[in-house]
């Protein structure tokens, strides 16, 4: 006879290790040794845990359940110097800018490839007047006219150029960047 | 040999992803071609108002061939949702691009729009129309200094050639 100590913690694998045991004991597991008797003079009962195969070995916890999930984490604290390169890289550092000019006409501080925002602020604004005149002269929606526009100011009359164009009247004096064309 | 284009890849492609569809890109774009028509100036970001400029562009040639024709009817009876615009389409605006080969629209970047997004704006404008001037032509001066200095530099340059 053989004592056998089964110390697995799962005891679905201790259940399992139990009956192949208890069926070899009884030879009832012919296929195992080819034939022969098993080679057990002296054997000595094995502990549990070195019978489990691989995998899982140690619980963290008795009752935990099997399926935890393993996440990344820092192992090391980044030291103050590498986290010096790593936030001083000239790559994160904010570019400077060396397209900024002078807008020749009002003086502000412009992109070079922009429009300067004040400038266009005031084209804007008399913009807005010059459709609000428009739209009181076509009354509704949907009345796009069939001929030209043209813009005039206080105190100016259509010249030959204008002739069967659409005028639309303002009433103030002509601003100096507006050109008469 | 490779039968199917990775995905991320979009090498040599032209057109750009608007709108939740193709049809709804081009609905965007038809909205933005039809108010460029109706207002002759509008403001939109950069990138709707440069894919815009050629389908606006490629219009006002359709429309060079006269009303009679039935391709530049249809194009203009699908690209413009005011049908109102049509009229100012043929008898205001090709008029006016007849002397012109290409190139009907001016399209100039602005700075970036207030609210939260600051997006890229631009606006674009058709030419010839009757609203105030975005960029006055600046003409060089015979009165700027550095004018002055170099006129100085070759009236000496001249003297010391001359005797």
């Amino acid at each position: 006879a053989v004592l056998v100590l089964v110390h697995s913690p799962l005891p679905r694998l201790r259940a399992l290790l139990q009956r192949c045991w208890g069926r070899l004991e009884r030879g009832l597991w012919p296929g195992v040794f080819g034939g022969q008797s098993p080679p057990w003079g002296a054997a000595l009962a094995v502990q549990g845990p070195a019978l489990v195969p691989e995998g899982i070995s140690g619980a963290e916890a008795p009752g935990l359940p099997g399926s935890v999930v393993w996440m990344a984490a820092p192992k090391h604290r980044r030291t103050i110097e590498v986290n010096r390169c790593r936030r001083r890289h000239p790559s994160k550092l904010i570019e400077i800018k060396r397209n900024i000019d002078v807008c020749p006409e009002c003086g502000n501080l412009k992109q070079k490839h922009v429009l300067c925002g004040y400038c266009y602020a005031k084209v804007k604004e008399e913009t807005r007047l010059i459709r609000m005149e428009i739209h009181k002269k076509e009354g509704g929606p949907f009345n796009a006219p069939t001929v030209e526009t043209v813009v005039l100011y206080e105190g100016e009359k259509p010249t030959e150029k204008d002739e069967g164009k659409r005028i639309i009247e303002r009433a103030r004096k002509r601003p100096s960047w507006f050109v008469q064309n | 040999m490779r039968l199917s284009v990775a995905a991320a890849i979009s090498h040599g492609r032209v057109y750009r992803r608007f709108g939740l569809s193709p049809r709804s890109r081009l609905d965007l774009l038809r909205n933005l071609v039809t108010a460029l028509v109706r207002h002759e100036r509008i403001e939109t970001p950069w990138a709707r108002a440069d894919e815009m400029r050629g389908y606006a562009e490629r219009l006002i040639d359709y429309a060079k061939r006269g009303d009679k024709d039935e391709r530049a009817m249809r194009m203009a009876d699908f690209w413009l949702t005011e049908k109102d615009l049509i009229h100012k389409l043929f008898k205001v605006l090709a008029p006016r691009f007849q002397p012109h080969s290409g190139s009907y629209t001016r399209l100039l970047q602005i700075p970036n729009r207030d609210g939260l997004d600051r997006a890229k704006m631009a606006v674009i404008e058709l030419k010839g129309n009757a609203l105030p001037p975005l960029v006055r032509p600046r003409r060089d001066s015979e009165k700027t200094l550095l004018n002055q200095l170099l006129k100085g530099y070759r009236q000496d340059a001249q003297r010391a050639a001359a005797p």
